[in-house]
């Protein structure tokens, strides 16, 4: 494996490899940082480069675009809400609040470091695990993630405010009906399409994510009128004292979370970085430096679960997710075909797209903190110039990945209704997390049931899936708790009175 | 001063209508994204018509969605704005007419030629002690819910397809066998290996590297004669079930293709196909050429359409009323 190692500095330190390291990270940071534009547009838009390459220039570059996009993606989460991106959902819960308190540089800042650890913890790990990690993938079948992903569902009973339970399980369960539109793929019939063409592949994420997030919060920013921003510290890329040691330990547990779900097929950057942000507010400590903690465990996870995706793509040469999907097609068109034998075929481009992670990580953050105050000076914007500005993008941004304008007006309708559920005081990050999850949901139980003959039973009969069943109860358990004593208590105050 | 910007306009248009002369460009409309097999087909055709300078330029463009409907819609109703378009397409397209899914068929088209082909195989784990169809196929008389059968695509489409086409000819009812749909070939590869299915309808092409580091067996493949990369591997037909099958890709014109167009496709397909250059790529890719031009595509693709008919039915995915 050293020799390997030694390989992999070899090629990544050819200067045209270097080269074109930085030229996919750049490329991938931009295009990641516009509203509705993430990796999978990024890695589309650079197929036409990648062709002239040679492969292991190609791979090294298209994966700088990857972890590049996931690097900027941040970026629009944080400052307008608008996630263009699966994985950066949880990143904008505590970071767009940040920015409209009117430190945007200290939450981009925060969101770019987190980013280069998890970034940089993924490269390692994945140049020392990624022949052995690719068992993980294999042992984990239908039950496991059925429950895994029930666990995620779960959590948003955690991530609820007080006396926000119920609403949130509701606004979930619309996102989990949204996630049934399209093709049932166990029955092969469509399902909720009212015959047309267009909603038979389903419902996008970047339209239901920017319909409910960024045009909904552009919409109520309309209505609410009144204050502009505080600007006392919109401009500048520095920390809070004392953010560097809170997060310290959010990052490392995070990385190392999102580098092992990453590494689950299909599972991948949405699933970690949730998960991430849910276990950092169980360590909340309710002071100034939650919101920090908040945006760094999904930022950490998410670029550590995107390195993570490339143990099964490149030890079993399976696509974990719709980007490193596009990314196999870019190496089965040099011909080289990722699989059990990847490692024995192609050396050089194995360990060189590796090594080249850390390269591009350190040139990712060189690159992003620079910009920083210049990105944030977006929110100046007076408020009649920005809405307008966030509506625009995120209309295009849409309308680009489909080149269909049955999408631009389906995405008005919902950010009406997405507007209407949060005046009604309905939270919308459960429908967006319940709509990104109900697919696969869906999927994995259906195939669990089919396989133990319409029952339940199977996940009780395999070890890791009896842990995953404890785990939910567990997260359960809190808020009913929670729930009942408060019942309690104000039964106990009804009586005194 | 009149005169010049007419002079200039003149000028302009001789120049204009002597490159149209010269040059030819292609206008590929792809009924899927950027990275997927139907966008590569699109993209080497292209490359190798440019190389071998059969025409001056080819541009793509990608419109997925729908099933593929969209881009069907899309390439009839613009197919005049653009100087010589091609739609690439592939066998799922007769599956969704079958379904009903759009209203279009390939007889809304012009059909140019098949360019590759990819085969079906049905696979084990190569520690399975099950080594030939027969063992597997016996076992599944005996009783059709004895193990699941994974497959990367939804159900009715070609991996449950090709399984239910295996199964009929050894008097299984397809509907009884539990088929596992996952989404994409790869998710399903892992669940064969990690025993969660016991046998995988796939695709030849997303199987191959599983099959040459030893990981899984083929049991048979759907083409009509042994292939090259696979020698120990029996077809169907050798194992005496008469089953051929192929997902092509192939080219399309628009509806209403003047004959001297088509024959001109034709011309340079036949250059394409004779070219190292082409060879190369079909070496590199892994492809199997598949020859069906012209006549021979459209009465292929009829054929195919009748066989594909005839299983669906049985599984039920054709519409009575459907086209």
């Amino acid at each position: 494996m050293w020799e390997g190692i030694a390989t992999g500095f070899g090629t990544a330190f050819q200067p045209v490899n270097l080269a074109w390291v930085i030229a996919g990270c750049l490329a991938g940071t931009f295009i990641g940082m516009m509203p509705g534009l993430g990796p999978i547009t990024a890695i589309a838009l650079m197929i036409p480069v990648s062709y002239s390459l040679d492969p292991a220039a190609g791979m090294i570059m298209m994966a700088g675009v990857y972890y590049g996009a996931v690097f900027g993606g941040s970026t629009s989460s944080i400052l307008i809400n608008a996630p263009g991106v699966a994985s950066t959902v949880a990143t904008s819960f505590d970071g767009y609040p940040m920015a409209r308190r009117g430190q945007a540089g200290r939450a981009l800042a925060l969101a770019a470091y987190a980013s280069f650890a998890g970034g940089t913890v993924g490269a390692v790990a994945l140049l020392l695990f990624a022949p052995a990690l690719a068992l993980l993938a294999t042992e984990f079948q239908s039950p496991e993630y059925t429950l895994t992903l029930v666990f995620a569902l779960s959590s948003i009973a955690a991530f609820a405010e007080r006396g926000q339970v119920l609403r949130s399980l509701a606004a979930a369960v619309v996102g989990l009906m949204l996630g049934t539109v399209g093709t049932d793929q166990s029955a092969g019939v469509q399902r909720f399409t009212f015959g047309r063409l267009d909603l038979a592949d389903g419902l996008s994420f970047v339209l239901v994510a920017m319909a409910t997030f960024a045009l909904a919060e552009a919409f109520r920013m309309v209505l609410a009128g009144g204050t502009e921003l505080p600007r006392s510290e919109l401009a500048h890329a520095r920390l809070h004292p004392g953010d560097g040691k809170a997060v310290t330990s959010t990052v490392a547990r995070s990385s190392g979370l999102g580098f092992l779900v990453g590494v689950l097929p299909g599972a991948g950057a949405t699933l970690a970085s949730f998960f991430a942000y849910e276990i950092q507010k169980r360590f909340r400590r309710n002071d100034e430096t939650d919101g920090a903690r908040g945006i760094a465990a999904p930022e950490a996870a998410n670029n550590a679960a995107c390195t993570g995706s490339f143990v099964p793509l490149l030890t079993l040469g399976i696509p974990g997710s719709g980007t490193t999907a596009v990314l196999l097609g870019v190496m089965l068109s040099y011909g080289v075909q990722p699989g059990p034998r990847l490692l024995e075929v192609e050396p050089a481009m194995f360990w060189g797209v590796i090594v080249s992670m850390y390269i591009g990580n350190v040139v990712l953050l060189a690159l992003n903190l620079p910009l920083i105050p210049y990105l944030s000076r977006i929110l100046y914007l007076r408020r009649r110039v920005l809405v307008p500005c966030v509506i625009a993008f995120s209309l295009l941004g849409v309308y680009l990945t489909s080149l269909n304008s049955f999408d631009v007006y389906l995405m008005l309708a919902f950010a009406l209704a997405g507007l209407a559920l949060r005046l009604a005081g309905f939270p919308l990050a459960p429908l967006l997390l319940g709509f990104i999850l109900s697919g696969m949901l869906e999927e994995n139980l259906r195939r669990t049931m089919v396989l133990a003959d319409g029952s339940l039973g199977l996940i009780f009969e395999r070890p890791v899936s009896v842990v995953l069943v404890l785990f939910c109860v567990a997260i359960w358990a809190a808020p009913l708790m929670r729930v009942v004593r408060q019942r309690q208590n104000r039964r106990r105050g009804d009586y005194a009175a | 001063m009149p005169k010049r910007p007419r002079a200039l306009v003149a000028s302009f248009m001789i120049v204009a209508a002597w490159a149209a002369a010269a040059s030819e460009r292609l206008h590929i409309v792809i009924p899927a994204g950027p990275g997927g097999g139907l966008d590569g087909t699109a993209r080497e055709v292209g490359r190798v018509f440019v190389e071998l300078d059969l025409v001056e330029r080819v541009s793509f463009e990608n419109v997925s969605g729908g099933g593929g409907g969209r881009a069907m819609a899309y390439f009839l109703d613009n197919a005049d704005r653009f100087q010589t378009p091609l739609l690439v397409n592939s066998t799922p397209l007769l599956v969704r007419s079958l379904q009903g899914l759009f209203p279009y068929s390939f007889r809304d088209l012009t059909p140019v030629a098949g360019l590759v082909a990819d085969y079906g195989v049905l696979v084990v784990r190569a520690d399975d002690p099950r080594t030939t169809w027969q063992t597997v196929a016996a076992e599944l008389v005996r009783d059709p819910r004895a193990f699941a059968v994974g497959g990367g695509s939804a159900r009715g489409s070609l991996d449950h397809i090709v399984l239910a086409m295996a199964l009929r000819l050894v008097d299984v009812d397809p509907r009884a066998v539990r088929y596992l749909p996952y989404d994409g070939g790869g998710k399903a590869m892992i669940a064969l290996l990690g025993g969660e299915v016991d046998l995988l309808s796939s695709g030849l092409g997303e199987t191959m590297a599983f099959i040459e580091a030893g990981q899984v067996r083929v049991l048979a493949v759907t083409a009509p004669e042994r292939i090259r990369a696979i020698e120990n591997a029996s077809t169907f037909v050798e194992l005496g079930y008469p089953l051929v099958f192929a997902n092509w890709r192939g080219l399309f014109g628009p509806p209403e293709m003047p004959a001297e167009v088509l024959a001109g496709h034709l011309e340079r397909l036949r250059r394409m196909k004779a070219s190292a250059s082409w060879q190369a790529t079909l070496e590199r890719r892994g492809w199997t050429s598949l020859t069906a031009e012209g006549p021979s595509f459209v009465t292929y693709l009829d054929a195919q359409e009748r066989q594909l008919r005839e299983v669906m039915m049985d599984i039920g995915f054709v519409r009575i009323d459907g086209r």
